[in-house]
């Protein structure tokens, strides 16, 4: 089977400030795969990169064994990829029903299918249909926002910081809503600030620091790795304290 | 017979009529805001160039269709209104692709400036084309309509029904488009979140596109019942344009609704001006009305420093 996404040699920036240098990492198909490291380390500029909102400047993407290195996300998301922003990744004033269907404009047929689909598999979202996505929790919120990128039914969904801002209760649903989009058959590609949460439901973890891989492995193996745990997630001591 | 104490109606009426021309022209400035992403300062001189255009189409609609009319108008009058929307329709979409999406990559300070070329543009245009003296349509005088003089004391002339029904129409037509349809559906979500619109896959080209097409004609229509009540003049729109911007912040900058409220709001004090300094309310008469359209604005936002209908916060 041929891998979800391969990004190798990748250097990419915002103009002229270099933020990943020589990035290599891939996403096999029925993989959750979690990418940490510090603050600035560039991990939601991984993302932006993959997903054509930042172009790489030199080094390949592909999608499937297609390459993919430069294209617009309005492309991308006819070719099976999908992206969750941070922040701001619904459609405040539109409706919950509206902004599914949003997620849905570059789909050809069988929207409303789709939707009743996404509907059944997200209850919540279906009590809430014709309510403005304001209204919503910030779990929610977050639901709606993976919701609406799965309406295109993505081989590979770019998931930035699904935790962010979310108070550690709710958290941990989101996160079991990461593994049920996995489990529905897509391949996640998660950046998360929460590292260990992030990891203890990722099959593969990355740390990056400063732009580059530093560490890679299974996440179980990267948990347990003394000078990662150190280095990158505080310390056992300081767990929960970290984070922006 | 008029009478000596004009009734309150009747400044309620005229408030309506004029509202009605505001709304129209804040929709547009709204929409362009909350897609384009700047203060379209060439939309005034828009509405001017859409009355101009419907002067044009008079010069050859009125031979070929004689004065035969329905809603006590001529016909004429309707395609010219109709040729007039599809002009500055078409000149906004040429003014998109060779002004502002070359100056696209500065930002919306650099949008702004080239908006205030384009309007020097559109009005030296007019200037050129149709001279500096006022103009009207050349539609028939009328009386008001009778059974509404009796029965409410009262003047409405036919032409005032025309324009607050089309006007009604056109609003009416866009909620439609905007709340049912996939395109205005593809409107309101780039309103409301461009970069997650281009991420969901939303080709902003072609909103865009839509975006001028329907701000422009809605601008025109404006500009020619402006042009229809009043005249038919080359500083037209840009003297109105301050009230338009008005009408827009005051309804909650960016929201097509707000701006259709703002509009309603203005419009109405603009017009009512004359009606509370009768009743001892303010100082001034109408010569004033501006300023007081202004100064209830500013009293709003103080209140909702957002706009009637916009976010909170």
């Amino acid at each position: 089977m041929k891998r979800a996404l391969d990004v190798s040699g990748v250097d990419s920036g915002y103009g002229e400030v270099q933020v990943l240098r020589d990035l290599t990492l891939h996403l096999e198909s029925d993989e959750i795969v979690c990418i940490i490291g510090p603050n600035g380390a560039g991990k939601s500029t991984v993302l932006k990169t993959v997903f054509g909102l930042l172009k790489p400047w030199t080094g390949t993407v592909e999608l499937s064994g297609r390459d993919i290195t430069g294209e617009e996300p309005e492309d991308l998301v006819r070719v099976g990829m999908g992206y969750v922003p941070q922040v701001d990744n619904v459609f405040s004033s539109l409706t919950i029903d509206e902004n599914l269907k949003m997620g849905g404009v570059a789909r050809e047929s069988g929207l409303q299918a789709r939707i009743d689909e996404l509907y059944d598999q997200f209850s919540i979202l279906d009590e809430k249909r014709s309510a403005k996505a304001r209204t919503l929790s910030g779990g929610q919120r977050q639901v709606l926002a993976f919701a609406r990128a799965l309406v295109m039914e993505p081989e590979v969904l770019l998931i930035d910081e699904p935790s962010a801002g979310l108070a550690p209760n709710i958290v941990k649903s989101v996160f079991e809503d990461v593994k049920k989009v996995n489990e529905l058959g897509t391949a996640v590609l998660m950046v998360e600030q929460n590292a260990r949460e992030g990891l203890g439901i990722s099959d593969r973890g990355y740390v990056l620091d400063q732009g580059t891989v530093a560490y890679e492995g299974d996440a179980d193996g990267l948990l347990d790795d003394p000078e990662v745990s150190r280095l990158y997630m505080g310390g056992a001591d300081y767990e929960g304290v970290e984070g922006e | 017979m008029i009478p000596l104490q004009v009734s309150p109606f009747q400044y309620v009426a005229n408030g309506v009529v004029f509202s009605s021309i505001i709304v129209l022209a804040a929709i547009g400035l709204s929409l362009v805001y909350s897609i384009a992403d700047f203060a379209n300062f060439a939309h005034g001189d828009l509405m001017t160039v859409g009355a101009f255009s419907a002067l044009f189409s008079v010069g050859f609609l009125r031979p070929m269709l004689g004065d035969a009319g329905v809603f006590g108008l001529p016909l004429w009058f309707f395609l010219a209104l109709a040729f007039g929307m599809g002009a500055a329709a078409v000149i906004s979409v040429i003014t998109d692709r060779v002004v502002y999406q070359p100056v696209k990559g500065s930002d919306s300070i650099g949008l702004l400036i080239s908006s205030i070329g384009v309007a020097l543009v559109y009005r030296a245009l007019v200037f050129l084309s149709f001279g500096t003296e006022p103009e009207r349509y050349g539609v028939p005088r009328q009386g008001p309509i009778p059974w509404v003089r009796e029965t409410l004391g009262i003047a409405v002339t036919p032409r005032n029904l025309v324009v607050v029904m089309l006007t009604v129409v056109l609003v009416t037509a866009l909620h439609l488009t905007l709340t049912r349809t996939t395109l205005g559906r593809k409107m309101r979500a780039t309103a409301d979140n461009a970069d997650l619109a281009r991420v969901s896959g939303i080709r902003t080209r072609e909103v865009i596109f839509a975006m001028w097409l329907i701000g422009g004609a809605l601008a025109a229509a404006g500009g020619v019942f402006l042009g229809l009540e009043e005249l038919v003049r080359p500083r037209m729109g840009f003297d109105i344009l301050l009230i338009i911007f008005a009408a827009v912040i005051l309804g909650g900058i960016g929201s097509v609704y707000g701006a259709m409220l703002g509009g309603l709001v203005i419009g109405m004090v603009h017009e009512l001006v004359p009606l509370f300094n009768q009743w001892g309310i303010i100082p001034v008469g109408s010569r004033y009305a501006a300023a007081v359209a202004f100064v209830i604005m500013v009293a709003i936002l103080l209140v909702r420093p957002s706009g009637i209908a916009g976010d909170s916060g």
